[in-house]
């Protein structure tokens, strides 16, 4: 079976130290005023767009962008109409009605697709153009954006012009939020400010300018295929999300430290010198030409990066010199110092060294999109600093935590920017930068020290929606570090999520990852593992709606009367669960193929088009192989594609194998109904839902499903081309695309109705937890675990995961999971918000247990004024 | 219960998984059916019958869809009514859980094979050994099925399993005393000081109780004394006095004191059981009555 970690008797927990190990610091560290300072600022900052980047970076490119005057204006003009027919179809859209205008829409579009198809070759995307303008475009945006530094920070760098700002990126996919516009700020989900002067730009200057020149405007010519585009754009079968740009990637913090972007630079100086002595008196082939240009490209952004450090030290001096307060003109002082050495030379303290990351995550967002940059094991990276500082007498450790409180602020302030209709699928704003802390060394020893405990301490201070604290587990972990955790989640929040190195470094190096590659790997955004620094991971890329496999597979590839999948048996002709599985592979493979080639033609047009020479001096292999990150130049490249419904599929699996495979209720009844949404058959539906065994419920025929299922997605998508010479990995997890997807399927055999969420993450449904959490865990350990990460989502009582006996349950389940396989499992600790919300729609909290003392109730069985008493009572605390 | 039959089954009315206050760690908490007891506040009511029994929950009764009434063979089911079982007539024969479509009908009590509650108990084992666990029998009063716990616990304990009694001690020693040698620790409930208190609340017979409270002292279990205070009923001076004295009889010194909740009463109105809702005064003053106790040389901490 392949999975290691399985057998419990593999993992010695009971030879563990249970004494906890002394914290970090002798006295605890109480509320420090600055850190409280930046929080409440940060949480009354007005949520705003930011067309900061997007307007430098045209102001550049449209004076050396070659022009095409013909074309350019045959452009404008088509825009114009594009614009008036998307708002259309958006308005039909909202109104849920078709639109009026159908097949003149239509033939506009597939006018506008020829179009687009002419712009595309009329220029003949030449890559060692592109990255060249991108390089400048990058350095022009870096050299002229608004430096901020606000009160009380410790450390500086904006990624935008607002405090809480969400950039648009119109050379990626910024255009869709073409729609959003004029409605932006009133919006009813995320509204974000706007200021008339920004939409006018935008709307009269950037987005005609980008119409043809966008990865959104070119992505559509390489698919080609009409009927795929409409389904891109349906997101019923599968939603992909790298037209909206480079995003979930771990940069090599540790590298920029080490070498300084001056290092940086001297490296790439080297590797072209190496490449002009290959070239030798004969004239550069084509790739060596793209080569030399790669190169060149990193040296301009390499230099831009130096060059953006001198200015914040500028900056700084500035400042320090007009401000009144001495403390404050003390520490502007001492942070233009700073500036003078990172990020251009190697840091050597950790102020510099947080400052430094500080600074190329906000370079690295003036070139890429804003989901999932992370930030990999930083307490790895920054210990030996702080140590150095620590024995100098340079810190405490009260001043090192005020120092992370500082950096976790900063890292707190984008937002991704994302048009109404993708917010179903990734709602919360947030932008999933995740930082890693834990684990083992590359030896397999423990790796966690007094920079993981301290940063647990900086979060508790700051508790911010982002980034994400990730912890990583493993059978020798320092207990003092893992009781932190567990407190740290008892206070709600949320985080940390923990993930567990015996399932995970397996699964990378199943993959083919080396050992110590694996060993050091952190968490991309939000549960996505890989090797920081050296991958290109895109572990975002996509999502595959489960569940719509499992209704084409019932009904032989047919929805609404149309063919949409292959031609596979429907549920009338099934005998088995083998017979049932294998329809639902071949529709899954099916709709993988489409969504990987959609997906495949976005990468080649971000390297053909868009490449991203910042980010590619900042990833290991880049350089050496003078290739865009975007091109495959990375050590290690994937693609992260990401089953959604699994729960619902196992249940429907199990469901029919019960009733129809059974012989008890005909298959044409059971569609019938699922075609009606049971409607007239409600008994049904209330029997598939709470009289069968569910995933969750430990039930072993539903394990084993479970088990199979993700098997049988996780060697399909394995079997997929990959565009960057690398593969594709599954992932079971997807911010909140289970509702969007939901949103578009049907009724299914495991009794939920159409339009309901589906299973988020390996989570069971809502509903199928009544057996409480170590049953949802034991079920949620029988999915293997893939190469992109999974999440099991588990909600808690507050009551139970307070205090010490809080944690030593939490901890209690995460190493009893993890004993047995599993990977990664997150901790909701419900208040008594949640218990109103339970109160007012009880349907779809049926499972919620209180549990006081001697017994056991459900809460929505308790009376409603029984029900109040214990909101009360949790209240209180 | 019959002498040496083949087989012995267990009636379980609830097995609760992740249970944190029934004992040390994360538990599995078996919930035996039937009790030697009528404890006037007895917090689970489902727990008192010896057999399988109808249980009904109102709210997750689907609207129209009266299913159990035409199943019902004597009549006795009108969901949507004020009454909506008629417990005189009800027989608890089973036939209407099995139609109900949505579980508001449900059959409270199962019987378990020694080897299927073993089972169960032990899927959730990984979390017992990390967080130091185990299973709780608990009730109902779980020794009255003692020729089932003798075929059960030594599933467990080949497995290492922590295992944790919670008992009335209403019982014949007997019954006791086979299961001693499986257990890891043992909560004894004490209801009532004398006598006369211990069958007005009760319903049972305190010499009985006393009695196996001694001998389990005598042998060194590792023993644990509670009581539930109920407001105006066990929580007046005399019961406590009566109660400290008894404890020091057998040697003991201290005891864990449950505070009492209502919320169970909510379960009255979809069981067969004729107990009342108890509607009690306000909280007991704590303080207090950790004083009455010391006063009589006992420590006490409340659970």
């Amino acid at each position: 079976m392949g999975h290691t970690a399985r057998q419990m008797d593999q993992l010695d927990y009971a030879a563990l130290n249970p004494v906890p190990s002394p914290m970090p610091v002798d006295e605890p560290i109480g509320p420090l005023p600055r850190l409280q300072r930046l929080r409440a600022d940060l949480l009354a900052a007005p949520y705003e767009l930011c067309t900061q980047k997007a307007e430098l970076m045209t102001d550049y490119l449209q004076r050396v962008w070659p022009r095409r005057p013909l074309l350019d204006r045959l452009a404008r003009w088509h825009y114009r109409a594009y614009a008036s027919t998307l708002l259309a179809m958006d308005r039909s859209a909202d109104q849920g009605a078709a639109d009026p205008r159908g097949a003149k829409t239509a033939l506009a579009l597939t006018a506008s697709s020829w179009l687009m198809r002419l712009y595309c070759r009329s220029w003949r995307l030449e890559p060692q153009r592109q990255m060249r303008l991108m390089a400048e475009a990058l350095r022009h945006v870096l050299g002229h954006m608004e430096l901020r530094a606000y009160d009380h920070e410790l450390i500086v760098g904006n990624c935008s012009s607002r405090r809480m700002g969400a950039p648009i990126h119109p050379d990626f996919a910024g255009m869709l939020m073409l729609g959003d516009l004029a409605d932006l700020s009133t919006r009813s989900v995320n509204p974000l400010a706007t200021t008339p002067a920004q939409v006018k730009d935008l709307q009269e200057r950037i987005f005609p300018f980008w119409f043809n020149r966008s990865v959104m405007a070119h992505a559509p010519g390489w698919i080609g295929d009409q009927r795929l585009l409409l389904e891109m754009k349906e997101g019923r079968s599968f939603a992909l999300s790298q037209i909206a740009g480079i995003s979930h990637v771990t940069p090599d913090h540790g590298k920029v430290l080490r070498l300084g972007f001056a290092g940086i630079a001297a490296e790439i100086e080297a590797r072209r010198r190496s490449l002009l002595d290959e070239i030798d008196r004969g004239r550069p082939s084509r790739g060596q030409r793209e080569q030399l240009a790669m190169l060149d490209a990193s040296a301009i952004s390499a230099q831009a990066a130096c060059d953006y450090g001198r200015r914040w030290r500028q900056h700084l001096l500035e400042l320090a010199a007009g401000e009144s307060d001495a403390q404050r003109r003390a520490e502007l002082s001492e942070l233009a110092d700073i500036l003078a050495v990172v990020p251009e030379h190697p840091a050597r303290t950790l102020h510099q060294a947080l400052q430094s990351i500080i600074l190329v995550h906000a370079m690295l967002h003036q070139e890429n999109f804003q989901h999932g940059m992370s930030f990999g094991r930083l307490d790895q990276l920054l210990l030996p600093y702080y140590r150095d500082d620590l024995a100098a007498g340079r810190l405490t450790p009260a001043r090192a935590v005020e120092l992370l409180g500082c950096f976790l602020g900063k890292a707190a302030e984008l937002l991704p920017l994302l048009f109404s209709r993708v917010t179903e699928y990734v709602s919360g704003l947030s932008s999933a930068s995740g930082i890693t802390l834990g684990g083992v060394l590359a030896d397999g020893t423990d790796a966690s020290n007094e920079l993981s405990s301290l940063f647990l301490l900086a979060y508790d201070q700051m508790r911010l929606r982002q980034p994400n604290i990730h912890v990583r587990v493993h059978s020798g972990s320092d207990p003092g570090f893992l009781d932190l955790c567990a407190r740290t989640v008892g206070r709600g929040g949320g985080m940390p999520a923990f993930f567990s190195d015996e399932a995970v470094v397996p699964a990378l190096m199943r993959d083919g990852i080396d050992p110590t590659r694996a060993r050091d790997y952190s968490i991309v955004g939000c549960a996505e593992w890989g090797v920081p620094g050296c991958s290109f991971p895109a572990a975002g890329a996509g999502t595959v709606n489960l569940a719509h496999c499992l209704e084409l597979a019932l009904r032989g590839g047919m929805l609404n009367g149309e063919a949409v999948g292959p031609a596979t048996p429907p549920l009338p002709q099934l005998r088995t669960v083998d017979d049932l599985l294998q329809a639902f592979r071949l529709q899954l493979r099916a709709v993988l193929e489409r969504a990987a080639t959609a997906n495949g033609a976005i990468e080649r047009v971000h390297a053909l088009l868009r490449p991203t020479p910042l980010l590619s001096t900042v990833i290991e292999g880049c350089v050496a192989r003078a290739r865009d990150v975007t091109a495959g130049g990375a050590d290690i490249n994937t693609s992260g594609l990401q089953g959604i419904g699994l729960a619902d599929v196992v249940d429907s699996v199990v469901a029919v194998e019960a009733l129809v495979f059974s012989g008890e209720l005909e298959p044409e009844r059971l569609l019938a109904a699922l075609d009606d949404d049971f409607a007239g058959e409600s008994e049904l539906a209330e029997r598939l839902r709470w009289r069968l065994p569910k995933y969750g419920e430990d039930d072993p025929r539903s394990g084993e499903m479970a088990a199979a299922v993700a098997r049988i997605y996780i060697e399909e998508v394995g079997r997929l081309p990959h565009p960057r010479g690398g593969r594709y990995v599954a992932g079971f997890w997807g911010m909140t695309t289970h509702q969007g997807m939901g949103s578009r399927t049907g009724a299914l055999p495991s009794g939920r109705r159409a339009g309901r969420p589906l299973g988020n993450g390996i989570s069971p449904q809502i509903g199928s937890e009544s057996r409480g959490p170590t049953a949802a865990l034991n079920s949620a350990a029988r999915v293997p675990t893939p190469g992109n990460g999974m999440v099991m989502n588990l909600k808690l009582n507050p009551a139970l995961a307070n205090g010490s006996g809080g944690a030593a349950a939490v901890l209690g389940l995460v190493r009893g999971y993890f004993a047995q396989g599993g990977a990664q499992v997150q901790f909701n600790v419900i208040d008594s918000q949640t218990l109103r919300a339970a109160q007012a729609d009880p349907a779809s909290y049926r499972d919620l247990v209180v549990r006081i003392s001697g017994y056991s109730a459900y809460f929505c069985d308790l009376t409603r004024a029984m029900q109040d008493e214990l909101i009360d009572r949790t209240m209180h605390g | 219960m019959a002498e040496e039959s083949p087989r012995v089954e267990g009636l379980v009315f609830d097995v609760q998984r992740f249970s944190l206050h029934d004992g040390p760690g994360i538990r599995t908490t078996v919930f035996f059916k039937g009790c030697s007891l009528r404890c006037r506040w007895c917090q689970n009511p489902e727990s008192l019958r010896p057999v399988p029994e109808l249980m009904f929950s109102s709210s997750r009764c689907l609207p129209d869809c009266r299913l159990c009434e035409s199943v019902c063979p004597r009549d006795a089911l009108a969901p949507w009514s004020t009454t909506p079982i008629d417990w005189d007539r009800c027989d608890h024969c089973g036939q209407c859980p099995a139609v109900c479509p949505s579980g508001a009908l449900r059959m409270v009590g199962r019987y378990y094979s020694p080897e299927e509650l073993a089972e169960l108990c032990l899927a959730d084992r990984s979390y017992f050994v990390s967080s130091g666990g185990g299973v709780t029998l608990s009730g109902g009063e779980p020794v009255l099925q003692s020729p089932f716990l003798q075929a059960l616990l030594p599933l467990l304990k080949q497995q290492g399993v922590h295992i944790l009694l919670q008992t009335a001690g209403h019982y014949a020693r007997r019954m006791l005393e086979p299961l001693l040698p499986f257990l890891d620790a043992v909560y004894f409930d004490l209801k009532a000081g004398n006598d006369a208190g211990y069958r007005q609340w009760t319903g049972g017979d305190a010499a009985h109780v006393l009695d196996n409270l001694a001998w389990l002292a005598g042998q060194a279990a590792n023993l644990t004394v509670r009581m539930p205070i109920v407001p105006g009923m066990n929580s007046d001076r005399s019961t406590l006095a009566a109660v400290a004295q008894q404890l020091r009889t057998v040697g003991f010194g201290e005891i864990t004191l449950l505070p009492y909740h209502a919320l169970w009463e909510a379960k009255l109105a979809g069981l067969c059981t004729a107990q009342a809702p108890l509607n009690l005064a306000a909280e007991p003053d704590r303080d207090e009555i950790m004083g009455t106790l010391q006063a009589h040389g006992i420590a006490s901490t409340w659970g």
